[in-house]
């Protein structure tokens, strides 16, 4: 429980400033005489009930944010009633909370008034005269408001004390070494000093055991006297002792340093015993390093131990100087403090049947605490021949022969061999050295190895035996027939003779620039005539071809010239004889315009004049579009490019030119 | 020491032959020559090429489905040394080699069933559309023969026959070699010896089966 977040509370001067101010710059006067009496009315009167809104606002915060009394717990409840009084508590808030409806009350009456008003000077002087009646009210409101501003800082500055959570409390006389256990078992930083009610107020520190956290409160020292007559301090310990429910230290300085005698402390003790009913008692014996509890005399020895006689209150001894027992003590009483709210808690959820609460089941059932092993015990196991083991000792020269000593006695390193093979475990230890087969006929010998290859084998004998009476193996013979072979023999002769045309008319093929010249004007000698009748099988001399041949008559028409008409021609390079007549000779010796191609290409090819007519048609009649539109001929002068870009750039498809 | 298959052609890959390449993933890829490996590297696929085991099983020339072949197969268990099992492994890899030689051969023969019945049939299409092409005698051969038979009182028919004959064959002795002699192992394990004139031609006609050849000289 924590009041630290409290807003600040304003004065009564800061207040008036704030709503007045707020009031100012969230509705400025922006009102002119000339405006219509309703308007103005309007603007005064929303003034009043803004600035009334903006006080209740403020009131009811401060009211709102501090702690109602009645919903805290008891501890909280009367330690507030000790710091600050609760009546003036009270009152303070009631007065504001009375301011509250007051300043409603005075904007109601305003707002009445301003609908009467006749002017803007009236509504102005209404306005002021509400606003003064709420900043009066406000300014006597200053006493409660200062009032709760310090309540609050003190409340912000409070320890953070959980009632519910398992808590030590120590208590005892001033100056018995109370701060001093906690600082030491605790991390709060408690201050110790060596004079009387050092500690003025509760202090809270924790401390962990068993990993669950405890929160122990340091009280002030209370003095032997009734309680009427104690003071703020020692009824902050006082509250504490009755309304938490803690493991209580009663503290007791037995080396009687701290002022106050053993008897005083013990009957201290008895005074406050109706706080600790239903409690955990434990009177610790501090300062045992000045005075051991043996020391003490016989009569106060039994004076303490009379204390304890009860049974519930258990004597604890400690020594917060040189933290003898400090420890101790601590663990002590958290262990008994943890067992027994376990316990109450087990009684609280218990019924009166003995059966267990829903909730209690719920918990239990998630518990499970694991016993590693089941509880069995495992001894270690070491062999019977390792425990027998002598220990290897260089010197000792019956010691264990290693495998570098057999090295050694072998050449050493270098010379020596390991002999893998010895360790080798097989069935049979004469098998160790066996050559054993990798390779057979091309095949790896390891592939074949299989515990079971009889049986497979066996399968495949049996398998095979089963083929052979199917007659899987019979095979029938293809007999030769004499005609097939006739046949196939014909068929061989027919393909080679087609190969030897193919390969002829492959190299006719190739024209070499020349012209295609049509079979009908082919050269061809008579000889050659004459073998191809006689290789068909046609008795050249029986049907007389040569006596015909050389009856033929001339050919009507145009002779052929030369070279077509199988007449010889004329050798080119023989030597130039004189068989010309006057007018050849004369033609001659004129001197030639131009050179005369080898191959006449407008004409070769050509056997007749019909033949360049239509020629010269067709050409011309090809030509006629692309003259009509002045299109690019093939006479027409062409560049070609080079290298055309689109065949050399761009990589290609299966790498190179630089891949892709 | 062990025999590995080619990874690209399936030839059995000798230790201290070829070359293994180890792939960054720790695969390994042995090749039994340089044509493999470079084969590989081109990123060609052995499926598609007619040299490789891989095609010739996919295209069904080979024996694939058999119970001779489940003998060999790397187990990767290992058994330890037993030197009667060895030896009981030995004999069987001989006789398991047998056997599947044997199937082989069926398989192969089978495959090649009627190959014969086609060609023939074939090769008289062939005769039937192209019979101007077969060898004729020469009119000033037959008429040599006409006197011939005349003078030594033989029909002609005879005479023009042999000679037709002798015209085809002599064509056939153009290729160097003359005879060939191959052994042909019959499906019971017989071996005949069968003796052929040489039909390398000159050109060298491819056929699409000349792989069979192979097959019968084992």
């Amino acid at each position: 429980m924590t009041w630290k977040d409290i807003p600040p509370v304003p004065t009564s001067q800061e207040f008036i400033d704030i709503v007045l101010s707020r009031t100012q710059r969230r509705l400025p006067t922006q009102i002119r005489a000339g405006f219509k009496i309703s308007r103005i009315r309007a603007f005064y009167t929303r003034k009043v009930k803004f600035t009334q809104e903006t006080c209740s606002d403020k009131f009811s915060m401060i009211v709102s944010s501090f702690p109602i009394l009645t919903d805290q717990h008891p501890f909280h409840r009367d330690l507030m009633n000790i710091l600050y009084d609760a009546d003036h508590f009270k009152v303070a808030l009631g007065q504001v909370s009375t301011a509250r409806h007051l300043i409603e009350t005075i904007s109601r009456d305003y707002v009445r008034l301003l609908k009467y008003s006749q002017s803007l000077f009236q509504c102005k002087q209404l306005k002021r005269a509400a606003l003064g009646r709420m900043a009066t009210l406000i300014k006597r409101l200053k006493d409660p408001l200062l009032y709760l501003d310090q309540v609050r800082q003190h409340l912000a500055r409070l320890p953070d004390i959980n009632p519910t959570t398992r808590t030590l409390l120590v208590a005892g006389f001033p100056n018995v070494g109370k701060s001093s256990f906690v600082r030491s078992v605790t991390r709060a930083d408690t201050p110790v000093e060596p004079y009387a009610f050092t500690t003025k107020s509760l202090f809270v520190g924790h401390l962990d055991y068993k990993y669950l956290r405890y929160q122990v409160i340091d009280t002030p020292g209370i003095l032997d006297h009734p309680l009427e007559e104690m003071n703020t301090i020692e009824m902050q310990s006082v509250t504490a002792l009755a309304h938490l429910r803690a493991a209580i230290c009663f503290f007791i300085d037995i080396s009687e340093q701290c002022g106050y005698s053993l008897k005083a402390q013990c009957n201290l003790f008895k005074s406050i015993k109706p706080l600790f009913a239903n409690k955990m008692v434990f009177i610790v014996l501090n300062k045992m390093d000045i005075k051991a509890f043996e020391d003490l005399e016989p009569e106060m020895q039994a004076e303490l131990n009379d204390l304890t006689k009860t049974g519930e209150v258990e004597l604890l001894r400690a020594s917060c100087a040189t933290q003898d027992g400090v420890q101790d003590v601590k663990n002590r009483v958290c262990e008994r403090l943890l067992v027994e709210r376990v316990a109450q808690k087990l009684k609280a959820g218990t019924g009166s049947n003995g059966a267990m609460g829903s909730r209690l089941t719920e918990v239990m059932s998630r518990i499970h605490v694991a016993q590693p092993l089941d509880g069995i015990v495992r001894q270690t196991f070491i062999p019977e021949g390792v425990k027998n083991l002598k220990k290897y000792d260089k010197a000792d020269p019956e010691r264990r022969q290693l495998a570098r000593d057999e090295e050694e006695a072998n050449g050493g390193a270098g010379v020596f061999n390991v002999d893998l093979r010895r360790d080798y475990i097989l069935d049979n230890p004469s098998w160790k050295y066996d050559r054993i087969p990798e390779v057979i006929d091309g095949q790896n010998v390891y592939d074949f190895i299989d515990p079971d290859i009889e049986a497979k084998l066996q399968a495949l004998e049996e398998e095979e035996e089963k083929l052979e009476k199917e007659g899987f193996y019979e095979s029938e013979e293809e007999e030769e027939d004499e005609s097939e072979a006739e046949v196939l023999e014909k068929a061989e002769y027919i393909r080679e003779k087609h190969r030897l045309i193919r390969n002829e008319a492959k190299m006719r093929k190739s024209l070499k620039n020349r012209a295609m010249i049509p079979r009908k004007a082919h050269k061809k000698s008579f000889a050659q005539l004459e073998d191809h009748l006689d290789q068909l099988g046609v008795d050249t001399e029986e049907i007389n071809l040569r006596g015909r041949a050389r009856e033929q008559p001339h050919t009507r028409g145009r002779p052929l010239p030369d070279r077509y008409a199988g007449r010889e021609e004329e050798d080119p390079d023989a030597m130039d004889i004189d068989t010309r007549t006057p007018h050849q000779r004369v033609e001659r010796s004129k001197s030639r315009a131009r050179s005369v191609p080898a191959t006449d290409r407008m004409n070769d090819g050509l056997t007749t004049m019909e033949d360049k007519t239509k020629i010269e048609k067709v050409r011309k009649l090809g030509q006629r579009k692309l003259n009509r539109m002045a299109r690019q001929g093939e006479a027409d002068r062409h560049i070609p490019a080079s290298m055309p870009k689109h065949l050399f750039s761009g990589k290609r498809t299966m790498g190179k030119t630089n891949s892709r | 020491m062990r025999i590995d298959s080619c990874f690209f052609c399936g030839r059995p890959a000798w230790p201290s032959k070829g070359i293994t390449f180890m792939r960054n993933d720790g695969k390994s890829f042995r090749f039994c020559r340089s044509k493999c490996h470079k084969n590989f590297k081109m990123k060609r696929n052995p499926r598609k090429l007619k040299w490789t085991k891989a095609h010739r099983r996919n295209a069904g020339k080979e024996m694939v489905v058999d119970s001779t072949l489940q003998f060999a197969a790397r187990r990767n268990v290992p058994v330890r040394y037993n030197r009667e099992l060895v030896a009981k492994t030995v004999k069987a890899i001989e006789r398991i080699s047998e056997v599947r030689a044997r199937r082989e051969r069926v398989f192969y023969k089978k495959r090649m069933a009627g190959k014969r019945a086609r060609e023939v049939a074939s090769a008289r299409k062939l005769v039937a559309n192209n019979e101007h092409l077969l060898p004729r005698l020469r009119g000033s051969e037959k008429r040599r023969l006409a006197e011939l038979a005349a003078e030594q009182g033989v029909s002609i028919e005879e005479l023009e026959a042999e000679g037709l004959a002798n015209m085809r064959s002599s064509k056939k002795t153009l290729a160097f070699g003359g005879e060939k002699q191959r052994l042909r192992v019959r499906t019971d394990g017989g071996v005949e010896t069968i003796t052929e004139r040489a039909e390398v031609s000159l050109l060298g006609e491819d056929d699409d089966d000349n792989d069979d050849d192979e097959m019968d000289t084992d």
